[in-house]
This record gives structure tokens, sequence and C-alpha cells, in this order.
């Protein structure tokens, strides 16, 4: 009897306790984050032929990425130009692009938040953060990644455009970080799985480096972070356009 | 042996025709490993340097054999809401098939605009419902771009057309899929599809329909004949078993032959369609020679089994030599370019000697054990034909010299044609005037794009603008042959964001003047669109580009005009350091219907010179080896000048059904000359042996003509090949048979002192 009773009492105990979806995902959403952040970028992409492409890119971004400009360095042909990306709540983002052969600034537009982000295997809908209530989370079960105890969060999206039909995510228990992450499109079938390195910069979990691959096409991505500053004190006039000619030392 | 075979057929009938059907049985098991494969791009040699291009192109680009859907209704236009709906819920349904690697339509389409300072990169169609407006907006987009507009909507307005690309060239599977989407969706519009992989999707499953159903009408026609003239359904039956005996056993050898190897060309593939009907021939030939000799011999001699034993002692020697001549001049397939054709060549032989082995075993065990009325029409009464034949013989025979001087004037004049025959496909003209297939082709060349495409494997630095401008510069002189109705290259979208990134100004609407502003172009393009978008355009290094030329039908002959032409154009114009190889499914075929049709000619001349060889060792005589291939040799150039005569255009499926000939046009003369022989030594005189040989080998020879015109059928087939097919069959039939009864005949009765007992 008192056997039962114990039992029944651990069953209340976990169901109050127990943590749910939707709180976990706020629980990552709410992780601390840098207020600035600079950073040189190394993209490799290799395609299904094994041919690979690869750039350097030097960023500088707040606010969570919302405000980000991005100067090319390599390859040759790329030298020079630079990329602002401005993003609004309510009105669709800016974003300009610096052209030094031609010596213009052009405003670029996608609106297709689905196509890949610099022929990489991200689409700028994976460079946005998830906004909560556009989405369903639930708790899937949990598994150790790397030796690292990982809840499974799955996150299905409410009526939005958006080329997935679900994500399934690995979040680390102790810190909530995402360490890997499968997407799925929009028939059920897996689109992408992403993999994320951190390292610990000041107080910061900061990703070290990201590897994405579309099994779908056969492509994959790799973005490496070095030379990172944290919380430096980049200045809200960094984000203008006149900053895309010139390359900061 | 053949005493041995008399003994065992005479004694052991039973245990002969257990024996049989036991090998029969294990032959058949065979099937089981037998893989029909319809696949017609698996038959294609790979080591034509224009295959190889074609190639790089696809292993690069994906497949440059699109199929092509268009869909409307006459008169009505199509911007509509609900053509937007239906091309949208197509697209994505297609896109659903595992076969489909890319479908280009409005619904995948980009828009590249420059909106009020802005580089916009959007869908062509954003929704599956459109408002009005919305409608309105991408008309006047695609009448400001008509190169975009001449891929999706059709010349009137009226047809809004899908181009899906085929994924690892499965286009059988693919046709399917795709068939069944627009079967389901599109039930309240016209339809029309063309483009390669359609058609070589497609073909099969008409080959297979039109050869079953019709090959059944011969076949019955077959029986019907026999009938008529054996009058004995006994004796039919036995000649059908036979048939199908070897038929299976053929077929069974297929699969093992596949299972013992491992090799594809073993495969049963859409080459190997007139495998069954040059059998059934064949077997068919064996048997009507046996019965229709016992026959003759019991009506003689009123006793089955000395009957049973004339006809084998008669016919052992030539059957097997007809089978081993036929068997050996199609083992010279295995010389052919197409590979499949070895298999071909061994499996037909095997089924030619296991024929063989059928009509000299179990058909003479059937008989000896069946209870034979002797006084019944069949065995009592010579037949309509069999005394037509008599008749025939004695007449043809007294006028010997002119009988042979009119077959020899007549093959004089045909083989004139000879020099006319014309080397061509089209592969639209495979279909009769009126097939839907053909009129649905020729509305898309016509409304549309076209369905057949010339490649451009342009090798060269992508952002060099002397490339791309050498790039337009070919794309201009490909769009002025009138066969030509457009063509894409990465030229083309270089020049449009040159345009856009330039605020729309069509002065910009070319190729920047540094390769540094070309590359700034492809940036931008990757930061505000897809770069995937490129992926049929340049490969992944910039170092390749495809130009393609959209055409209509054009004939193999028509892309060697237009791609010499076009090479020596490129040799002096193109002044940067751009490499060009032409290629694609039209360059292909021209290279390869030369190939087959050579190795055609080659493994006739190679088949004619064996079968003299062999009657030459078996007959013991030059002369008869030079007799022998009379026949066969008219009926070749009889074939081939009327082709030339009629301008029936030889293409690669006509040259290889030639091999037909072969296979029928070999046993009446040496069934002759065997016959012949045997009556020359048999006692009858020199004025005798003519008029003894046409009554013997005569009627056997007609009954096997005859029977076989059944397949005249073919010619009601939707597709010129298997008209060729059919025609060709009753065109073998009756000129090597009129070519033995008449100039091997009378070439024999003129120098019958010198062949006399030879």
């Amino acid at each position: 009897m008192n056997l039962i009773k114990l039992i029944l009492i651990s069953i209340l105990f976990h169901s109050l306790f127990a943590l749910t979806g939707i709180e976990l995902a706020q629980l990552v959403d709410d992780r601390e984050s840098p207020k600035d952040m600079k950073s040189n970028m190394n993209m490799i992409l290799t395609n299904k032929n094994g041919k690979i492409r690869t750039s350097s890119i030097r960023s500088y971004s707040t606010d969570g990425n919302k405000k980000q400009i991005l100067w090319f360095l390599a390859p040759a042909d790329d030298k020079g130009v630079a990329y602002l990306k401005i993003e609004h709540e309510d009105k669709n983002d800016d974003m300009k692009l610096w052209l030094p052969n031609f010596k213009k600034v052009r405003r670029i537009s996608s609106r297709k938040k689905t196509e890949s982000f610099m022929g990489s295997d991200m689409s700028y809908e994976d460079m946005t953060s998830r906004n909560m209530d556009e989405y369903s989370y639930s708790i899937s079960g949990s598994e150790k990644v790397n030796d690292i105890d990982c809840y499974i969060l799955e996150s299905i999206p409410n009526e939005i455009k958006t080329e997935y039909s679900r994500h399934i995510s690995w979040i680390t228990k102790n810190s909530h970080l995402t360490i890997k992450e499968k997407s799925f499109d929009k028939n059920g079938e897996l689109l992408k799985s992403k993999s994320i390195i951190y390292q610990q910069i000041k107080m910061y979990d900061i990703m070290k480096e990201l590897n994405v691959k579309n099994v779908q096409r056969n492509h994959q991505t790799v973005l490496k972070f070095d030379n990172i500053e944290v919380d430096s004190g980049i200045e809200d006039n960094i984000f203008h356009e006149k900053n895309l000619k010139r390359i900061p030392k | 042996m053949k005493s041995w075979l008399l003994h065992q057929v005479l004694t052991h009938p039973i245990r002969l025709i257990i024996v049989n059907i036991l090998f029969t049985m294990l032959f058949a098991y065979g099937l089981k490993w037998m893989i029909v494969d319809d696949n017609f791009m698996n038959m294609l040699p790979k080591d034509i340097e224009s295959r190889r291009v074609w190639e790089e192109v696809e292993t690069e680009f994906g497949s440059s054999e699109m199929m092509f859907i268009a869909f409307g209704n006459s008169g009505k236009s199509i911007y509509h809401q609900e053509s937007f709906k239906s091309v949208w819920d197509l697209t994505e349904l297609i896109e659903k098939s595992p076969y489909v690697d890319e479908v280009i339509s409005i619904s995948t389409m980009n828009r590249m605009d420059s909106n009020d300072g802005f580089m916009e990169v959007d869908d062509l169609q954003p929704n599956r419902i459109l408002s009005v407006e919305a409608i309105q907006n991408i008309k006047i987009y695609l009448d400001k771009n008509p190169d975009v507009k001449a891929r999706v909507i059709g010349k009137s307005g009226d047809f809004m057309s899908l181009a899906v690309r085929p994924k690892n060239n499965q286009v059988t599977m693919f046709t399917k899929d795709v068939l069944a989407v627009t079967d389901s969706l599109l039930t309240n519009y016209q339809v029309h599809y063309a483009g390669n992989s359609y058609i070589t999707g497609v073909v099969p499953q008409i080959i297979q329909k039109d050869v079953t159903s019709l090959m059944g009408i011969g076949i019955i026609i077959m029986v019907i004949m026999l009938l008529a003239n054996l009058r004995n359904i006994s004796a039919v039956a036995m000649v059908m078993l036979i048939i199908m005996m070897s038929m299976v056993s053929m077929l069974g050898s297929m699969g093992w032959l596949f299972h013992l190897t491992g090799i594809e060309y073993f495969h049963f593939s859409m080459m190997n369609t007139s495998m069954p009907i040059v059998l059934l021939t064949i077997a068919n030939s064996d048997g009507v020679h046996f019965i229709t000799r016992f026959f003759r011999e019991v009506r003689k001699k009123g006793n089955v089994n000395e009957a049973v034993t004339t006809s084998l002692n008669a016919l052992f020697l030539p059957i097997f030599l007809t089978s081993l001549t036929t068997a050996m001049a199609f083992m010279t397939l295995i010389s052919s370019p197409i590979k499949h054709m070895m298999g071909y060549g061994i499996a037909i032989a095997f089924g030619i000697l296991w024929a063989w082995i059928l009509s000299v075993t179990i058909l003479p065990s059937i008989i000896v054990l069946k209870k034979w009325d002797l006084n019944s029409v069949a065995l009592s009464q010579t037949s309509y034909l069999e005394r037509w034949i008599e008749r025939l013989g004695q007449k043809i025979l007294v006028v010997p010299k002119r009988v042979l001087t009119f077959g020899v004037l007549l093959i004089f004049i045909v083989s004139f044609g000879l020099w006319k025959v014309n080397v061509e496909v089209n592969v639209i003209k495979f279909f009769k005037p009126g097939n839907p297939i053909r009129e649905s082709s020729e509305f898309i060349d016509r409304e549309l794009t076209g369905s057949m495409s010339l490649l451009f494997k342009s090798t060269g630095d992508m952002k060099d603008p002397n490339v791309l401008n050498d790039m337009l510069l070919i794309q201009e002189k490909a769009e002025s042959f009138p066969q030509s109705n457009t063509s894409i290259s990465i030229a083309d979208v270089i020049k449009s964001m040159h345009k856009v990134v330039m605020d729309d100004d069509p002065n910009y609407e070319t190729i920047p003047e540094t390769r540094g502003k070309v590359n700034n172009l492809f940036t931008m393009y990757s930061m505000s669109g897809n770069s995937d978008d490129f992926n049929s355009l340049v490969d992944y290094d910039y170092e390749t580009g495809l130009i393609t030329s959209l055409l209509n039908s054009i004939s193999t002959n028509e892309s060697v005009e237009m791609v010499t032409e076009l090479e020596s154009f490129i040799k002096k114009n193109v002044t940067s350091k751009l490499d060009i190889k032409i290629s694609g499914m039209v360059v292909f075929l021209r290279d390869f219907v030369d190939l087959v049709v050579r190795s055609s000619f080659i493994s006739i001349g190679l088949s004619i010179i064996i079968i003299f060889m062999i009657a030459w060792i078996f007959f013991g005589s030059f002369r008869w080896g030079l007799l022998s291939i009379i026949p066969l040799s008219s009926a070749i150039i009889l074939n081939f000048g009327l082709m030339g005569h009629f301008e029936v255009h030889l293409s690669h499926m006509t040259a290889l059904l030639t091999s037909i000939i072969i296979g029928v046009g070999v046993d009446f003369a040496i069934h002759y000359i065997a016959e012949f022989r045997r009556n020359s030594r048999k006692g009858y005189t020199i004025d005798e042996v003519s008029v003894k040989t046409i009554e013997d080998v005569g009627y056997p020879i007609l009954l096997d003509v005859a029977s076989n015109m059944g397949f005249a059928a073919l010619l009601f087939s939707a597709l010129i090949p298997l008209n060729y097919m059919g025609g060709l069959m009753v065109f073998a039939m009756v000129s090597t048979s009129l070519g033995t009864l008449t100039l091997l005949a009378t070439i024999v009765e003129i120098f019958k002192k010198n062949l006399y007992k030879k």
C-alpha cells in the first residue's frame, strides 16, 4: 500500500514540476546573449560532386543579429562586396548591398524567406530566430548527444509561411543550448540536418562552428567563427550605408 | 545420329517427349530471372563522343531531355484563376514523384524586378489562388520578358506549359508518374505532351501493347491458314506446340543467361520485340516442313511409321542446316554497337536450335503416337495450295530462261534504288500523321518552344565578359535557324541582372564590360535569390556553362546541317577562350544511326558469308554454297532498293529489323537445294528432278509464307517501326520464297547438267 502511495506521489510530483515543450522553448529563447558581436566567418560550401567554395567574411552585429553588417574579405572576386541588414518588426527588412565594381549601393529584397542565403544551406528563415507564438512545442524524450544529456524538442509551425513541416531539436539539459537539429520538409521528409559547437566567451555560449547539411540536395555548409569579440560596444551608427564601402581593420 | 534418332522416335516416342518437355521446362524456368527493361536510354552505347559530351552535360546540369506538357483550351485565354490553380497543383504533385528532378513552370519560376530602387527576386506565381490583379501583374511581367514568356505561355495565349526534367533518365517510370498526375488533374483542358523523355517513355508501352494485340491477330491468322491447308486440327496443334515450346525456351534462356552472367544485355528490351516474331516464323517453318512432308509421304505409303522415317530422312539435314545458318547469322549481332543486340543474337540462336531439336524429336514422336485416320481428307487428298504449286512449278520450268531474265532484270532495276537510300531519323516521324503523339509534338513545336534541344557545352571563364558575349553570339546564330525557337544560357541571366541593377534601363541589357561587374551580379543574386536557380546554366566553379537551343522536332540530317554550320561559325567568330562542344539527343542520334546502319550492313554481309560457307561445307560444293545465298541476297537488294525508290528512310530501327530477312530468308533455298540433291540421287531423271523438287518443297514453302501473312497486322500499328516490322516480314517471306521458286529454281534448271547428282 505504501509503495502505491509512493508511486502516485511521484507521478503527481513529476506532472506538476516536469518541463513542458513551451517552457523549454522559452528557456532556450531566454538564454543570455551578448549585446553585440564582432567576428570573422569562414564559410565552406561543398556540393554533391565534392566541389568546394569558400568565403571569408567580417561580421558586426547587434540585437541578436537583428542589425548586421558583413564585409567580404575572400575570395578575391568578392572582396569589397558588403551587405547591411536591419530587421524590422512591423515592415520588411532593410537589406543593402555594396557592389564595388558598379560603385553602387543596391537595395535588395527577398520576399522568399525560403531562399538560400549566399548559396549556403541556410535560408533567411534559418537565420532569423523563431517567434515563440508561431510554433507548437512538445518534448518527445531525452537522449545523449556526444555524452551530453539533451531534451528532444519538437517544434511544429502554426499557420505560417515556412518551408518546414517540423523541427526536432536536441537541447542540452544543463544550459539549454541547441546542439543538433533536424528539419523536415512539407512532405515530412528530412530536409536539413544541423550540428552546432559552442565556445564560452565571457558569460556567453557563442557559436563556434555550425554544420548544415541539406540531405535532399546533398550540399553542405560549414560556418566557422573566429576573432570573436562580444559586448565591445558597437555603435548603432555603424549600421549605415556609408560604412559598407570600407572594410574595418 | 539420324538412325539413332529415328530409332528413338519409332521405339521410345513417349520417353523422347518426356525428355523434351523436361528440358523445355528447365529452360522455361529461366523466365523467373528474365528482366523486361523498357528504358530505351539503357540501350544506347556510351562510347560515342557525342554521347560522352551529352553525359558530361547531364551529370553537371541534369537531364537535358525534358518532357513538355501544354494545357489549355483553344481560343480561351489561359490568364485565368483556374489555370493558375491547375498549374500550381500540377507542379506540386509532379514534384512528388521520385523520378522527377525538376519542374519548370509559372509556379516554380522566379521573377526579377527593379522596384523603386530594389532588386527584388520573387516567385512569378506567389500563391495558388490569385486575384485578377495578380494575374494581370504576371501577364505584364511576361509581356515585358518575352524569353521567359515563351517558356511557359503558348504563342496564342491560350495554353500554358510545363517542362519536367526526369531524374537519372528513368524515363518509363517518370512518364508513367507524370501522366498519372496530368490524367487526374487536367480533365477540363486539352493537353499536349512532347519531348524526347516523353517519347522514349511511352514508346515501349505502345510497342508492348501493339505487338501483343497485333501479334495475337497474326497468330490467329497463322492458325486459320494452317487449318485451311492442313485440314487437320491435331497437325496444326503440333506445329503450334513446337512454336510455343521453342518460344518459352528462348525467353527462358535470356533469364538463365542473365542469372548466370549478370550481364544486362540479356534483359528483354525494346530491341528484343521482334525476337518472338522471328522465332515464331522459324519454328513454324520447321514444323510446317515436317508435317507437310509427313502428309505427302503417308498419302503415298499408307503407313505412319514409314512416312515418319522418310520425312525424317529427307528433312533432318535441311532443317539442321537452316537452323544452323540462321542461328549463326543471328550470332553476328554480337558485333552490334548496341550491346543488347548481343543478347538478342545469342538468345534467338538458342531458340532456333531448340526449335530444330523439337522439330526432329518431339514432333515425329507425337506423330508416331497419334492414331491417324488415313482415309481423312487431310491425309488422302492434296490441298488447293499443293495442287496450285505443282502447276506453278511446271509453268516456271517450261520457260526458265524467261523467268530468270525477268527476275534478274527486276533486281537490276531495283538495285539502282540502293544509291538513293537515305539514312535519316526524326523521332516524331516514327508515328503516323494524325497520331496524337505526333500531333501533340507538332503543336508544342508550333505554339511553344519546341520539343527538342541542342546543347552547347561551353568551357571557359563564365565571369569573363568576352566569353559571355561569345555565348550570346552563338545563341544568336542558333536562333537564326528556322527550326530553332529560342535559346537560353547564363549570359541571358547576366544581361537581365545588369539591366535590373542599372534601374531597369534597357540600354544596360548587355553583358557588363568587366569581370568584376559580372562577379558582383552573381554575388548580388546569391544574396537576394537562390544561386541554385543557375544550376542548369552554369557549374559550381563557373568554369562550364550550358547553352540550350530549343528546337522543333528535327531529323538527323537537319541536325547535321545545323551542327556543321554552327561549328564553322564558332570556328570563325568565337575569339575568347571559349571551347564549345555541341551535343544532345539529336546529335547523338546522328552518330548512333550511322553506326547502327554501318554495323547492320556488316552483320548482313557476314551472315551471307556464313550461310555460303556452311552450305558449301555441308553440300560439299562451292556452287551449291553460292546458289544458297541467291534468294537471300536478292531479297536484301530488293528490300533496300525499294526503300531507296520509295523514299523510305533507313533508321537505326529499320536497319536493326532487317535481320528479320536473314531469319526468314535463308530457309527456303536450303530446303530447295537439299531436296534437289536428294531427288537427283533417288533416281529421278535429269528432266524430272526440278519438277519433283518444286512439288516437294514448293508446298511447305508457300504454306509457310501464307501462314506468316498474318503479321501484316503489324501494319496497323501506330508506330512506323512496327509497320516496317510487319511489312518486312511479309516482304521477306514473299521475296525469298519467290526468289527460291523462280530465281534459284530456274538457275538450277538451266544449269542442271552441272548440278545433277552433285
